[in-house]
């Protein structure tokens, strides 16, 4: 699956960091780094990250 | 606060003082000279740029755990409740919870309920006592947030006078007299864990395909939920959406008293609703301010914090802030970067796609049918400080359909 953050959006919350951890996490400066393309294995966390997003700045492309 | 080195010429805020307004001219006058201010409890953040990155900061914690302790409450039924709050846990424990709560609060499934937050709005609307006065609290905005909630849980709307009742009393826990009213606090409590407790049983016999239940399955097929976990988080639910929906209510209300071309403009074009919360709750939020507390020793901007270091967000002064906002204006059209009203980070409030939908509906419905709406005799407000708003708000208007 394919994944998208828009960064103009993106408040380093880290909700999604709590959601799906395999995928998001916050750096040590406190920002937010993704794997883009994560097995699809992850789709219902990647799916609830998305959903609890404050912003909603995640977009699942595929 | 512990240890952190405060240079002397920055500015000081009485925030004890019952009289201390964290809205008002000498706040502003403070944030002009500096970006952050000494108090009596640590640090004042009065900047947008400053509040913005130490809210999500690595090196800080919710900071309200304390807040029992500072009040010489150290044990009892009503610290172990508030040291359940998932506002008040850290880590994988706190992470484990939200992922608990989370799909209740989704933004799919508050869309769904739109009709009936309009209909409620509506209704209470009708049911005013006089055709062109209300007691804004009493009227609307408490049985709107009490229903709200009850919509939310699956409880009966009927019962909304518990919620608004038991949610106030224990809102008492968050001011100045908490310690003297100690009493009535833990008595609200047991009536709201008597309540959850019959909601728990209740879905445990006749399982629905609501939040509850889900929480009541996670409790009883898994490890991730405790039985006194799921008592302790359903309280939490009740009590806190109560009071912020209710007090943010009225702050929009006395917002718009100020600015009637914009509450006009709100009742011709109600897509706007939405961007009206976020415009009140960046001049007028009803959370003052939020707390965190340094969990190591960090140096920002120049400034030591050491660990321990509560840090106070002040949001109105960071919401109006000249350098990201320019002149004081307010505008429902206006495109704003982000206000701080809901928190931030790790604890961003877990109810936001509720108020903000709930509120985003009931603002127009209520623009349309107060025209020209006007503040009476009689008003009362919390203090300005902390959580705030009205307790008693009578509004005259000119009835509109």
């Amino acid at each position: 699956m394919k994944i998208t953050v828009d960064m103009s959006l993106c408040q380093d919350h880290g909700q999604c960091a709590i959601a799906a951890p395999a995928v998001f996490q916050m750096n040590e400066e406190g920002k937010l780094v993704y794997e883009a393309n994560p097995d699809d294995s992850l789709r219902e966390e990647v799916e609830q990250a998305a959903d609890v997003c404050p912003v909603q700045a995640i977009f699942i492309e595929d | 606060m512990t240890g952190t080195t405060l240079d002397t010429t920055v500015p000081y805020l009485n925030i004890a003082d019952p009289s201390f307004s964290i809205t008002s001219d000498v706040v502003h006058e403070a944030r002009e000279r500096s970006w952050y201010a000494r108090t009596n409890y640590g640090i004042a953040v009065l900047r947008y740029d400053e509040v913005s990155k130490l809210l999500k900061h690595p090196k800080v914690r919710q900071g309200s755990i304390a807040w029992p302790a500072h009040n010489g409450i150290t044990e009892g039924p009503f610290v172990d409740w508030w040291n359940s709050w998932i506002l008040n846990k850290e880590g994988e424990e706190h992470h484990r919870l939200r992922r608990l709560m989370n799909p209740a609060f989704s933004p799919k499934l508050i869309a769904r309920m739109v009709p009936r937050f309009q209909a409620l709005a509506t209704e209470l609307i009708d049911n005013f006592a006089e055709p062109d006065r209300c007691e804004f609290v009493s009227e609307f905005a408490e049985p709107y947030a009490a229903r709200v909630i009850a919509i939310l849980l699956g409880l009966p709307e009927s019962e909304w006078p518990i919620i608004a009742r038991e949610s106030a009393t224990l809102g008492l826990a968050m001011g100045v007299t908490f310690r003297q009213e100690l009493p009535k606090i833990e008595q609200a409590l047991f009536t709201l864990y008597d309540y959850v407790d019959e909601l728990i049983a209740d879905r445990r016999r006749n399982e629905r395909d609501d939040f509850v239940t889900r929480l009541v399955q996670a409790s009883r097929d898994t490890d991730k939920l405790s039985e006194q976990e799921l008592r302790d988080g359903l309280v939490l639910l009740i009590f806190g959406g109560f009071d912020t929906t209710r007090n943010q209510l009225g702050l929009a209300m006395q917002t718009f008293t100020r600015h009637p071309d914009q509450w006009r403009l709100l009742a011709e074009r109600p897509e706007l609703g939405r961007n009206a919360v976020e415009e009140v709750m960046r001049v007028n939020p009803t959370v003052r301010w939020v707390t965190r507390e340094a969990v190591e020793d960090f140096t920002f901007q120049d400034l030591e914090i050491k660990a321990g270091t509560t840090i106070h967000l002040f949001n109105e002064s960071a919401g109006t802030d000249p350098r990201v906002f320019g002149e004081p204006s307010f505008d429902i059209t206006a495109q704003r970067p982000p206000h701080f009203g809901f928190g931030g980070g790790a604890h961003h409030c877990l109810g936001h796609f509720v108020a903000r939908t709930d509120m985003s509906e009931a603002l127009p419905l209520l623009a349309k049918r107060l025209r020209d709406p006007r503040i009476l005799e009689g008003a009362e407000w919390l203090p300005d400080s902390g959580n705030t708003g009205p307790v008693r708000l009578p509004i005259g208007f000119t009835p509109g359909s």
